[in-house]
């Protein structure tokens, strides 16, 4: 990954381009004295689907996690290069990481609804921003579950609580949830693992109908879905145990899956190692 | 790691390569029919042609079973799909060969001029010539040979200039059918020849996963 020594200058920000919604720029990640993550360079574009795959243990859920902050919550945890949301150092000083986890949504692999209504799961976050009015919140809540596609199965049973549906309904309504607040990036942690097929089909369905609004970037272990869903493809690897991973190669999924330019990768995606 | 599908990419690979190798056999075998007039040697050619389609069939068939099944990307996807692409040339190389055998067969109850049948002879060795190398090309995954096919070719392409231009100063004393059969049968074996030529382009790709730009087909 080239990029010149005058981005790693405090304070720059990567060339205003409008098509690329986040820029990474020679990011290190540390946890205590251990490196995971050394010296990452990418773009993810607006409006796309970004799938991140790689081994367990290469680092690709620990550098998704730095796009909201999540690290931070992690004690020892150190963050060095820089990132930018819109063109915006989000390790700036003076960074809401509440409110930048409002612009940057997370789902996970186990749907986790609060233990409250599926009403209330949606609006809760609404309400935490201050809206209050009945009407806006059946609104906001309507509109979501419809963006999550689950409307038409929970409409009628709004006050039934989130736990009792279906574990891909769940995540549904988790969707739901985050896009209540109108997030910009969504970030996606292996979110079809614990789910039944045809769940995990609504949801990349979904992902298709997300992106012309919403960012999505999606850690994946399955590679089919990462070729199905996304639009680009970055591979992580941790090559020497003890050693940071890298991002080895980013580029369009369908030249990933077809023409790989690095040989690790094409190892990988083919089933030679991992 | 997947050890199964390794094996079986290995096997449909070695069944490509054995076609090929039939495929040479049958020109070979064509050619000599025409040259020698062997009626009973264009007869076997022509019989082998329904199980050449078979195993052609087949060779698709399996690719396309091993693409629904494993999910093959990368190189193992490049090398399925190409199988695929070349057990069709081969299948339609096949055709080419068994039309020079019927026309070996047309031909065989009137003996022309020894010039025609050396020029056939020595068309058919130059052939011989590029399916041999592209058979290796593909067995070795040999891109610097692949690329070679298309200047191995190129004789080809000028013996039946020369055989069409030979046969037209004859033309008078020859009757029509026959010329008209011979003409074709070094054709045949031009398209023949062309079709190795794809196939190198094809071998290109499996290896590179960059499409070359073929070179300018010339019009005979």
């Amino acid at each position: 990954m080239s990029h010149t020594l005058a981005e790693h200058q405090p304070g720059f920000v990567p060339t205003a381009d409008a098509c690329v919604k986040i820029a990474v720029r020679g990011l290190d990640f540390f946890y205590g004295d251990f490196q995971a993550l050394t010296d990452i360079t990418c773009d993810i574009r607006d409006n796309s689907v970004t799938a991140f795959i790689g081994p367990s243990g290469c680092g690709k859920s620990t550098f998704l996690r730095c796009f909201n902050r999540m690290n931070d919550l992690i004690i020892g945890t150190k963050v060095e290069g820089l990132i930018t949301l819109d063109g915006q150092d989000i390790y700036a000083p003076g960074v809401d990481p509440v409110d930048l986890r409002r612009r940057i949504g997370m789902i996970f692999q186990q749907p986790n609804p609060f233990p409250m209504s599926i009403y209330d799961n949606v609006a809760y976050g609404p309400r935490l921003h201050g809206m209050k009015k009945k009407a806006d919140l059946d609104e906001v809540v309507e509109t979501s579950l419809k963006r999550a596609n689950l409307w038409k199965e929970v409409k009628d049973i709004l006050g039934r609580g989130g736990l009792t549906l279906s574990g891909g309904q769940q995540q549904r309504l988790c969707i739901a949830r985050v896009l209540a607040v109108q997030p910009d990036v969504l970030l996606m942690d292996e979110p079809c693992s614990a789910i039944d097929p045809t769940s995990v089909q609504k949801i990349e369905d979904l992902m298709a109908e997300l992106k012309s609004t919403v960012t999505i970037i999606i850690v994946t272990h399955n590679m089919q879905q990462a070729a199905r869903v996304s639009d680009e493809t970055a591979f992580f690897l941790q090559e020497v145990m003890g050693e940071p991973a890298m991002l080895v190669e980013f580029g369009r999924t369908a030249d990933i899956f077809t023409s790989p330019k690095d040989k690790r990768t094409e190892d990988y995606i083919t089933g030679r190692f991992g | 790691m997947r050890e199964n599908f390794r094996k079986e990419l290995k096997d449909l690979k070695q069944s490509v390569l054995d076609i090929g190798r039939s495929i040479v056999d049958v020109t070979r075998l064509s050619v000599k029919a025409l040259v020698d007039g062997d009626v009973d040697l264009a007869e076997q050619v022509i019989a082998g042609d329904d199980d050449l389609d078979q195993r052609c069939l087949a060779i698709e068939e399996h690719s396309l079973e091993v693409i629904a099944t494993q999910f093959p990307v990368a190189r193992d996807l490049r090398l399925l799909h190409s199988l695929g692409y070349i057990s069709m040339h081969f299948e339609r190389m096949g055709d080419l060969g068994v039309n020079i055998a019927k026309a070996a067969r047309r031909t065989a109850s009137r003996r022309g001029p020894q010039t025609l049948y050396d020029l056939i002879q020595a068309q058919g060795n130059l052939v011989h010539r590029v399916l041999e190398a592209m058979l290796e090309a593909l067995e070795k995954n040999d891109l610097e040979l692949a690329r070679k096919l298309q200047d191995l070719d190129e004789p080809i392409d000028h013996l039946f200039k020369q055989f069409f231009r030979e046969l037209a100063r004859l033309q008078e004393e020859e009757d029509i059918e026959w010329a008209s059969s011979m003409v074709l049968a070094s054709r045949y074996l031009e398209r023949i020849a062309d079709h190795a030529v794809d196939i190198g382009d094809r071998i290109t790709y499996m290896v590179t996963g960059q499409f070359e730009a073929p070179a300018e087909e010339e019009e005979a």
